[in-house]
């Protein structure tokens, strides 16, 4: 299974996106600034955007999907119910899964931004992809939906799973990094050892950096880890 | 073009030259092939050619019966043209600049700001609808007549939403009427050529015809 961006160009005026990468099974985290082409390189990536040069191609991938930043862009039923049956999976089951149990009845623009968020990522990982692409799935998020999205994430590690960020303190366990950096894709390499390349890196991964320490990967425990052995 | 004045002024001068006559939306036409790449991108528009279509229905029925349908068909057109123009060349902050220009810093201010967030709305909802269209397709989902309910009040939604953020937003920063703010304008030496063509478009097209073209007998 694989995804290659091969030679991909993209142009917005003067701006330009470039990739020439290929992506394989795990979760890869795609991190960078805001405006530097992280939207871009997910809507390339489920072929939802024609690049201008290159080609995006697709090896044993059946099934592909993408969860844009703001959820109201997914919601085509008036209940919770017909919402979760256009994903094509058990309302009551994803309405429990986000913790939304005994509400499959409400209209899903009564619930919160964070709420239908949940829901709707939800309904997503109920069902496995070869090819997953989230798109700021943090945003909106508080604390505990944060964790328990990285939880999801890396239950659908089997595919290609492509998460694309700017969140600093809740990350998955992620298998390969990425940075978007003014619309050029960079593979920074597995992890942890991509770790010391990051540019981008949150704030805390940069503290335990400046230390020397450099955590086992991104996820709360290994950061709260790494910072036990910074006082060894 | 890069002085929204001078973009104004032509746009105006055009639109009258184009209602004035056939003769008069033709060299209009030709004026906007001055600037293909603009021309390009408001072809690329399937707005634009939505609309048209409907112009072209409007002047089939009117040429069969009996009347100027042709006539209809391009000096419609060709306002429409101009209209999508210069909608494309337009740059965030400039109407508000011109707005202060034109009518000061009270009304003015007021005027240029409903434009602009009108014009900015425009394009969001262009985006989002855009993205809709790739929601559904993600849901396997084709458009058509059944989705229309749901898109439109999805849209409906992000809209309301957008001007309440943006009220909130206006009162937060304590605005009630009027503001200040000091135009710039960068004016090229293009922008003068094709305002003084813009002009002499308009004067062409109150002339007839063969005061134009001597024609020999």
């Amino acid at each position: 299974m694989k995804l290659s961006l091969s030679a991909v160009e993209w142009n917005a005026g003067s701006w330009k996106f470039r990739a020439d990468e290929t992506f394989t099974p795990g979760v890869h985290l795609v991190s960078g600034r805001v405006g530097s082409g992280k939207t871009t390189l997910a809507l390339l990536s489920a072929r939802l955007l024609q690049p201008d040069a290159g080609a995006v191609e697709y090896e044993d991938i059946r099934s592909r999907t993408l969860s844009f930043q703001y959820p109201e862009y997914h919601i085509t039923g008036s209940t919770l119910h017909e919402e979760a049956e256009s994903y094509g999976v058990n309302p009551s089951a994803a309405c429990a899964r986000a913790g939304l149990a005994g509400r499959w009845d409400e209209d899903p623009f009564r619930l919160s931004r964070g709420e239908l968020k949940l829901f709707q990522l939800s309904c997503l990982f109920m069902r496995q992809w070869d090819l997953l692409i989230l798109d700021e799935p943090f945003s909106a998020l508080d604390c505990r939906g944060k964790l328990a999205v990285c939880r999801s994430i890396g239950e659908n590690r089997s595919g290609i799973v492509l998460v694309s960020t700017h969140e600093q303190h809740i990350l998955p366990k992620t298998d390969y990094l990425w940075e978007m950096r003014t619309g050029k894709l960079t593979f920074r390499g597995p992890l942890p050892e991509a770790i010391t390349a990051w540019e981008s890196a949150p704030g805390p991964v940069r503290m335990l950096r400046e230390q020397g320490v450099i955590p086992a990967n991104l996820t709360r425990d290994d950061i709260l880890e790494a910072v036990c052995r910074m006082h060894e | 073009m890069q002085d929204a004045r001078i973009r104004l002024f032509s746009f105006v001068s055009l639109s009258i030259a184009t209602f004035l006559s056939v003769p008069g939306a033709v060299l209009s036409l030709g004026w906007l092939l001055l600037s293909p790449g603009t021309l390009r991108e408001t072809m690329k528009s399937a707005a634009f050619w939505v609309i048209l279509l409907f112009v072209t229905i409007i002047a089939t029925a009117t040429q069969m019966s009996g009347n100027d349908g042709l006539s209809y068909f391009i000096r419609t057109g060709v306002i429409i043209l101009l209209g999508f123009s210069v909608y494309r060349e337009w740059h965030p902050g400039e109407y508000l600049d011109l707005s202060v220009w034109l009518f000061g810093k009270k009304a003015g201010f007021d005027i240029g700001l409903a434009v602009e967030m009108s014009i900015q709305g425009l394009h969001e909802a262009s985006r989002e609808f855009a993205r809709i269209r790739s929601a559904l397709s993600l849901k396997g989902l084709q458009p058509g007549i059944r989705l229309i309910p749901a898109v439109g009040f999805l849209m409906i939604h992000t809209r309301l939403m957008r001007a309440r953020d943006q009220a909130d937003l206006l009162a937060t920063r304590g605005y009630r009427a009027g503001g200040s703010c000091c135009p710039v304008f960068r004016t090229s030496n293009r922008d003068i050529t094709m305002g003084i063509l813009a002009i002499l478009v308009v004067f062409l097209s109150f002339m007839p015809v063969r005061d134009i073209f001597i024609l020999q007998m």
